[in-house]
């Protein structure tokens, strides 16, 4: 089998493990009782702030944010999710296997991807007609593809987060909260980027989502598409660092029990 | 009195080993500068107050959601029920002691949006009337824990709590108008929320940071009091029918 088609092989495996894993958690009917409920929930709350504030525009500007932000908070479960295979005691038999435990990883948590790219598109599309959101036709049908970047630049994040707790597994909820509250406080989900101060402002723009969103904010409001191209761009390479930087730390920090004997066959 | 002091001593232990449970102490100053953000960008400064409010209320219920709530099935887990339940101390005593340590832990939530407010955008809390803030915020705690000890009861019957726990807090943020008040939610929905104690409480912490009068204070007072005290005598028979079922089945442990 070629390197390529080896590596496909793993991460598709990887991926249906996971999914098989996340299926105990949820069928179709809690995800959607539970959930879905949930998620509304979440942009509906901020697009009532929004109302509260006496602002359609606000109502609008939080309600695309936090519908958008949905798609970085599945794709950020993806920490805990690289956590499982610790604690069920298989890590020791990644690390000795012949494939690289990273790319086991890396598909191993893609059904967090594919709930946050549900969760947001099915909030943004359900909540939004209840504001007066209009989501401009045919334009709408880039909006998945734009919500797709984003998870999947958050999912790069996590990744690499995923890596770094697995050192410390008992951190990997709290490291995951923060990592989706800090993208909430100053990825431009809530106010504008330019909002806060200049570092601050610096480091948002290097975090997922930032840039996604904003893209998303100008095809909904009706910019010509190709000024959304540099937005995309930049998401693009945001995710692509965080990626990289997941594959040059993932192995040598899963592999590192190895050497002071701290991955254990038990969980 | 013993065994509620043994309950809180071993909880806050149990915190001290597991950093998890300290995550909406993490949380909560973020959110604070995610609502004062929001509301400052909008030049709403009558809305400061209530923006650092909110994040402690959804602290308390963070707190009985992800950690009261599962304080059976953990100690189910762990094979811990069985002694528990074998000593002559009462279970729900145990529990309401291990759950005031929690609480007490969420509360801390308000020195840290003060501090985080403070420093960040220069603005804090106008203590208007200070007593009451503090009555509420503690039948809040109260009626907190007699919530979680429902839950705790319920997801012990679960194959799988965490499915509701990761989806119950934005409804009941929602619902118990946390930050957007009840009346700002469909007509037919506001019903509901007035069977929730989370919406008398913050409406009554509101209350408590504007200058003008509270009016009613001893009965929104009491209403929070009474709703959590009616969850935790719901939780108090769920849990006794429960625990009758997992004795006579020999399922305490699931080890």
């Amino acid at each position: 089998m070629s390197g390529l088609r080896h590596t496909l092989h793993v991460l598709a495996l990887a991926a249906r493990n996971g999914f098989l894993d996340y299926s105990v958690t949820f069928t179709w009917k809690t995800w959607l009782s539970g959930w879905y409920l949930r998620v509304l929930a979440q942009v509906v709350f901020f697009a009532l702030m929004g109302r509260l504030l006496g602002s359609t525009e606000q109502v609008h500007y939080l309600l695309l944010g936090n519908a958008v932000m949905l798609a970085a908070l599945g794709s950020l479960f993806a920490v805990a999710g690289t956590t499982w295979e610790r604690r069920a005691g298989t890590l020791p038999l990644l690390v000795a296997s012949p494939s690289s435990p990273v790319v086991v990883f890396v598909g191993r948590s893609t059904w967090a991807l594919v709930d946050g790219f549900l969760s947001s598109l099915g909030a943004l599309f359900v909540v939004a007609p209840l504001f007066d959101l209009g989501l401009p036709w045919p334009r709408a049908l880039l909006i998945p593809l734009l919500v797709a970047l984003v998870g999947a630049s958050a999912y790069a994040l996590g990744t690499f987060l995923g890596g770094l707790v697995l050192r410390a597994m008992s951190t990997r909820n709290v490291v995951a909260n923060v990592a989706w509250t800090t993208i909430l406080a100053i990825g431009g989900v809530n106010v504008p980027v330019d909002f806060y101060p200049r570092p601050v402002e610096w480091f948002a723009h290097a975090l997922p989502l930032t840039h996604g969103l904003q893209a998303i904010r100008d095809l909904v409001g009706g910019a010509p598409l190709a000024t959304l191209l540099p937005n995309v761009a930049l998401e693009l390479a945001v995710g692509t660092a965080w990626l990289a930087l997941a594959l040059l730390t993932f192995d040598r920090l899963a592999e590192g029990g190895r050497r002071d004997g701290s991955i254990e066959f038990g969980g | 009195m013993r065994g509620f002091l043994a309950g809180f001593g071993l909880e806050l232990r149990i915190v001290r080993a597991a950093p998890d449970a300290l995550m909406p102490l993490l949380t909560a100053p973020l959110f604070a500068l995610v609502f004062l953000a929001i509301v400052r960008q909008s030049g709403r400064a009558d809305l400061e107050a209530d923006a650092l409010l909110a994040p402690v209320l959804m602290t308390l219920w963070w707190v009985a959601l992800q950690h009261a709530g599962h304080l059976i099935t953990g100690d189910r887990w762990q094979a811990l029920l069985e002694p528990v339940i074998a000593t002559p101390t009462s279970l729900a005593t145990i529990l309401l002691g291990r759950i005031a340590a929690l609480m007490g832990l969420g509360l801390l939530s308000f020195g840290e949006v003060l501090i985080v407010g403070k420093l960040v955008f220069g603005v804090g809390v106008p203590f208007e009337h200070p007593v009451e803030m503090a009555l509420t915020l503690l039948a809040t705690a109260f009626a907190t824990a007699g919530t979680a000890i429902a839950f705790a009861a319920v997801f012990v019957m679960t194959r799988n709590a965490y499915t509701f726990t990761n989806s119950l807090s934005f409804p009941l943020y929602l619902l118990g108008g946390v930050f957007v008040p009840v009346a700002f939610l469909p007509g037919w929905i506001q019903p509901v929320s007035s069977g929730v104690f989370m919406s008398w409480s913050a409406d009554l912490l509101r209350a408590t940071v504007k200058r003008d009068g509270i009016g009613d204070f001893w009965s929104r007072l009491a209403m929070i009091v009474a709703l959590g005290a009616a969850s935790f005598l719901l939780g108090r028979l769920i849990l006794f029918h429960v625990l009758a079922r997992m004795r006579a089945k020999g399922e305490l442990a699931t080890v």
